[in-house]
């Protein structure tokens, strides 16, 4: 390989790396500027999830919903479709496999209730996705602002479920009835609030780089994602592959919505969207479409997330600051321009010493 | 009875239709310039927290709504930067300025104030004035709907009408369609690209802004945390449904304009909340759906009807 | 009064290629002169150059004498020079006015003045008898009327020294006849005209002298008087260095592909292939010659599924194409090189091994199971790059980190080996070096003679079509004009002649030979 192909391939880490410092920093000036006791506030911000057991396990399990998601957008993004509709079918998976759960509960073995809520959470979150997907493929309606309106929509859905259909009434919070304790995923670090869920969403992760880069699916999308009229001239089915894609995606968002559902409660309580839709849109943008990064990705955000959780636990600092470190980093790594001309220097100046290097030699 | 559901009916279409117009018309001068606005949502939402903290501050109604516009305008003029200068995905960028937006909105209201979710008890915020049409309100059923209502709401009229003057009488509006329709063309005249972009995603989000402040100092007094709720998205909707034209922009505007009304008032009887609630989104996906079935259908005909 | 002088223009591409070498030519004020070439001659550089979009290496442009530098098509205009492109420049939605005075609209209390703007246009287009109404909208307007908009576009920005690119092309006779009057009209009004056309009996009809490039070189200027259609086409069409492959003759067997009465209609509803008929054989190649844009892409993609053809059929191995899937086109046995291989023929983000297997990954050979079996793709790739000797680091590296030449073999490696019995390469050589061009030439022959499959070859290369294919037709206006039997003795000028629509042929001469 030669230097300019090295620059090249190196070049992407490296930006990538300069985008999250660079967010980084900047909530590091807003938190310093903000707060009383601002040192305290950064120390809390940057070594806080790592002070103790506990807080690194909450690192662990903020990354167990966003790593479905992550991989949702994974195949989303792979397609160069923005369906953001993972957020919402978080939502939907999570509610319906609790209304499953409640029904099911004392009626049918854990483990087997247990693969019933987790195939109700992916079917809903098919079904999510497959809507904006053939809005756009069949209709040609934009099938991000369909999705944003279908987010909307699914928020209400499960909020009528929540409110109308399962709701506990005995209970002081809006909450529906509890399920069976046996349904919720134990513990898997003693110590911490980490649920098997995480080894659930691992094993979503090793499926999805499967069928990434082990499957004909796989390389199928990555090809349509690229190159649509080459995928037409190889004679691939454009069309499905992109409607498929987006569904399979779906299905991990509504894997995620159970997982988190039945790991962290033992009632289902959402009553607004809860982000993670887009978490997973950054940690897809992060890990350049490759599931296999998603792990790395999500521990970058979950650890950015608890920061901020314990800064907002300490002193009161909304945790929502954390969207603005969010919304910089997925400009500056979408943004070809942003450190271009150090690259183009980069590759120049390595030119320039091969050259040198030749006529020294000549 | 039936006389005052209706005027109250017809007051709230109007009140409702309001940031819609100003979301529609952002959406729309974008549109007439060729890119697509997904960021009205941001726009509207800097605004709406920049006019409460701003008027709160200055004790003045006017310059509140100055700096609610001049918030949008920033808003746009990111996205430019983002965009233009720093050639990232449009979608993308939009999208990771309305995130930024919705954490950044809260946050700046904390860092102010220390309160998470409202403004209304830490700022003391000004409205902007009611206005009654003399002649108007006195006629029966149509003055109670068209008089007494937000000065902004009568501003969504006035903006419609000289947006759309400029879009297609000024010389910078017929450049803004030359870019949108063929920027090649356009460039071989001299007509730069860039600074139209420029221009249209600052006047995008001073129309934006305006929406906002709408929302934060006339539909309701105080800032509350993503009180913009897609607003923007369907302001787009109903720009895309005529290609874009502020005054078709604004009609179409208030078609969800009554659906939002309906869901309002559905809320006041027994219906689950939730469902109703759920209503404008349903219609802008079907219309959405609808409007580029017709879209697409019309250009195939074309085609054939040439061949 | 020279109008305009090109000097010892250079222009050599960041890839190397030189598009223009020490080019000169005069335009005096006046006169139309053409600028005729072939595809790939250096005219559209030229004319980027003086036009301000392209900056040569070498050489001077001189504008009434006076010597300038023109850095933007901004600077060509303020200079009195303007240019009609190919491709309309135009808002459809917007009036003939409008259009017009773009960017330069007459103002009046802060607004457009419209009437003024309309009054300006009629004027323009009323004094050079262009017979347009400035309020119509250009949407409405016929393709010749929309040139006339470009035309006036120009004319209103002061233009002294016209560009126009194949202004003919789009134009049905009576519209270019019309045209001619009007361009005359131009210059006895003083007015200077570039006319770049491949149609040597408008350039015999119009043009005062006319410079011919060739392979980005000038092969000189000519009043002309002393020139006829013939000799023209000699300047242009040559073949500078003969081109031998040494092949057998063909032994045609049975139709592998059988097109008839085929017609494409393009989006402006021209019949783009207008009635074409004819029969491939295993064993043989049979190329179409023709200028570019006469239809032959148009064939290549219905023939290929890429696009629905409008009527007709095309048979491949007795089963008809339309209606099947690009999938099952290549299964019943067809394989394309694409015309453009960066956005058709490759996924440039990908490696050469995922572009090389992008035809077979899901073969069930080709699979362990359900999952891609990667040490059976790594082989295919290796034998591949073995025996195309693809220049690569590995099979991992992008393909876009490829040169040209290389990039094509790997397409080439994959439509030759992927079993089809028929095959079409349109351009497979073009923007390729000698050596790849050289090999890609002799493999496609060989595959024909030892496995028996047929091939089209659609060219722009002359030395190539000729001497690589074993039958030839020439394609003009989406029709086929000429036939040969055996390519390699037909005369490069008789050839010339026929794709510049000197001499067609009959349907009788054709007899038989399609």
């Amino acid at each position: 390989m030669n230097n300019a192909k090295k620059i090249e391939t190196w070049f992407d880490l490296f930006r990538i790396l300069v985008a999250v410092l660079l967010a980084y920093v900047i909530a590091l000036i807003i938190l310093g500027i903000i707060s009383d006791d601002p040192l305290y506030v950064i120390g809390q911000f940057i070594t806080g999830p790592f002070s103790t057991f506990r807080r690194f396990g909450n690192i662990l399990t903020t990354m167990i919903p966003i790593m479905f998601t992550g991989v949702c957008m994974c195949f989303v993004y792979a397609i160069n479709k923005f369906n953001l509709v993972g957020e919402g079918a978080v939502n939907l998976g999570g509610c319906l496999s609790a209304c499953v759960a409640i029904a099911l509960s004392d009626k049918v073995p854990a483990w087997l209730l247990l693969i019933i809520v987790l195939v109700v959470g992916a079917l809903a979150g098919m079904a999510c996705s497959l809507i904006p997907a053939l809005a756009d493929q069949l209709f040609h309606a934009d099938v991000c602002v369909v999705s944003l309106m279908m987010n909307y929509i699914l928020l209400y859905i499960t909020s009528y479920i929540l409110k109308y259909r399962i709701k506990d009434p005995g209970s002081s919070i809006t909450a529906s009835y509890k399920w069976a304790s046996s349904l919720k995923l134990g513990n898997l670090i003693p110590g911490t609030s980490v649920h098997f869920g995480f080894l659930i969403a691992i094993a979503c992760v090793v499926i999805a780089a499967i069928l990434f880069y082990k499957m004909s699916f796989g390389y199928r999308m990555r090809v349509v994602g690229m190159n649509p009229v080459f995928a037409k001239y190889i004679g691939m089915p454009v069309m499905a592959t992109i409607i498929l894609a987006q569904v399979i995606g779906g299905a991990f968002a509504g894997i995620g919505g159970t997982v988190q559902v039945i790991g962290m409660f033992q009632s289902y309580q959402w009553t607004s969207l809860t982000g993670y839709g887009f978490d997973g849109l950054m940690i897809a943008v992060l890990a350049r479409k490759n599931p296999a990064f998603v792990p790395l990705s999500a521990f970058l955000i979950a650890y950015i997330r608890t920061g901020a959780d314990i800064v907002s636990r300490t002193t009161d600092i909304p945790p929502e600051f954390v969207s603005i470190i969010q919304g910089i980093i997925i400009v500056l790594v979408a943004a070809e321009m942003f450190l271009s001309r150090f690259k183009s220097k980069l590759i120049f100046n390595s030119a320039k010493k091969a050259l040198a290097q030749k006529e020294g030699k000549a | 009875m039936n006389v005052r559901l209706i005027t109250s009916f017809g007051f709230a279409v109007l009140r409702l239709s309001t940031p819609l117009v100003f979301a529609a018309l952002s959406a729309a001068i974008c549109e007439k310039a060729g890119l697509f606005n997904m960021a009205a949502e941001s726009m509207m939402l800097w605004g709406a927290l920049i006019g409460v903290i701003v008027s709160g501050a200055t004790h003045s109604a006017l310059i509140g709504f100055l700096a609610a516009m001049a918030a949008g305008a920033v808003t746009g003029m990111l996205i430019w930067v983002a965009t233009v200068k720093g050639k990232a995905d449009l979608m993308l960028a939009q999208i990771a300025i309305n995130l930024a937006s919705s954490g950044g909105t809260i946050f700046l209201l904390f860092a102010l104030t220390g309160e998470k979710s409202n403004s209304a008890v830490a700022i003391k915020s000004l409205a902007l004035p009611k206005i009654n049409i003399p002649g108007i309100s006195a006629i029966p059923v149509v003055g109670k709907i068209l008089s007494g209502q937000n000065i902004l709401t009568y501003g969504a009229v006035v903006a419609a009408i000289v947006l759309s003057i400029f879009v297609f009488k000024s010389k910078t509006g017929h450049h803004i369609r030359a870019v949108g329709e063929n920027p090649h063309a356009a460039e071989s005249v001299g007509i730069s690209v860039p600074k139209v972009y420029f221009l249209a995603w600052t006047i995008a989000g001073v129309l934006g802004g305006i929406g906002g402040a709408f929302m934060s100092m006339g539909y309701l007094t105080s800032f509350t945390k993503d009180m913009v709720a897609g607003r923007g998205y369907i302001g787009l909707c109903a720009s895309s449904m005529v290609g874009g034209s502020p005054i078709g922009a604004m009609l179409c505007a208030l078609i969800f304009g009554v659906a939002d009304a309906v869901s309002n008032q559905l809320q006041l009887t027994n219906a689950p909340a939730d469902l109703v609630l759920m209503m404008p989104y349903i219609v802008t996906i079907v219309v959405l759906v609808l409007l580029s079935v017709v879209k697409h259908g019309r250009a195939t005909r074309k085609v054939k009807a040439k061949s | 009064m020279e109008a305009l002088k090109m000097e010892h223009i250079t222009k050599i591409y960041p890839n190397g290629f030189v598009a223009n070498k020490d080019i000169s030519f005069t335009v005096q004020q006046g006169e139309i002169h053409a600028l005729v070439g072939e595809n790939g001659a250096g005219k559209t550089t030229l004319m980027k150059v003086l036009f301000g979009m392209e900056q040569p290496q070498e050489g001077s442009i001189y504008v009434n004498e006076k010597k300038v530098n023109i850095k933007s098509p901004l600077e060509a205009i303020s200079l009195g020079v303007g240019m009609v492109h190919q491709h309309f420049m135009l808002l459809p939605s917007m009036t003939v006015a409008q259009n017009v005075t773009l960017g330069m609209e007459p103002k009046k209390n802060g607004l457009v003045d419209a009437e003024k703007a309309i009054a300006m246009t009629q004027e323009m287009s009323d004094k050079y008898q262009f017979g347009l109404d400035a309020r119509a909208r250009v949407a409405d307007l016929s393709v010749g009327l929309m040139q006339k908009v470009e035309i006036l576009k120009a004319l209103i920005r002061g233009a002294k020294v016209l560009i126009l690119d194949e202004p003919t092309a789009v134009l049905t006779p009576q519209e270019t006849r019309e045209l001619f009057e009007q361009l005359k009209l131009l210059r006895d009004n003083g007015h200077s005209l570039i006319f770049i056309s491949h149609k040597l009996e408008e350039v015999m009809e119009l043009c005062n002298n006319v410079t011919v490039l060739r392979h980005g070189y000038c092969n000189g200027t000519h009043p002309i008087e002393e020139l006829d259609a013939a000799k023209i086409s000699r300047l242009m069409v040559g073949r500078d260095v003969v081109l031998k492959i040494e092949k057998d003759d063909p032994k045609p067997d049975k139709p592998v592909l059988e097109v008839k009465d085929l017609v494409c209609v393009n989006s402006e509803g021209k019949n783009a292939v207008d009635g074409v008929s004819f029969t491939i054989r295993s064993g043989e190649v049979v190329g179409i010659a023709g200028v570019e844009g006469n239809g032959q892409s148009f064939l290549s993609d219905a023939i290929s599924g890429m696009i629905h053809y409008d009527s007709g059929s095309v048979k491949l191995n007795g089963q008809e194409v339309g209606g099947m899937k690009i999938k099952e086109i290549r299964q019943a046995g067809m394989s394309v090189i694409p015309e453009d291989r960066m956005t058709v023929g490759c996924v440039n983000d990908l490696s050469v091994r995922s572009n090389a297997i992008a035809d077979r990954y899901d073969k069930k050979e080709n699979m362990s199971g359900i999952f891609l079996n990667g040490k059976k793709q790594k082989e295919i790739t290796e034998e591949m790059i073995k025996e195309f000797e693809i220049s690569c680091d590995s099979q991992d590296e992008a393909i876009r980190f490829l040169s040209g030449g290389n990039i094509q073999k790997v397409v080439v490696a994959r439509e030759f080996t992927s079993g089809a019995n028929f095959v079409i390469a349109n351009q497979p050589t073009r923007g390729v070096d000698v050596g790849t061009a050289e090999m890609i030439r002799k493999y496609l022959v060989r595959m024909t003679r030892e496995k028996g499959i047929g091939s089209l070859l659609i060219s722009a290369d002359l030395n190539e079509v000729l001497e690589v294919s074993d039958r030839l037709f020439v394609m003009r206006q989406g029709k086929i004009v000429a036939a040969f039997p055996k390519a390699n003795v037909v005369d490069v000028d008789v050839l010339g002649e026929y794709m510049l629509g000197i001499k067609t042929m009959t349907a009788e001469e054709m007899e038989g030979l399609l």
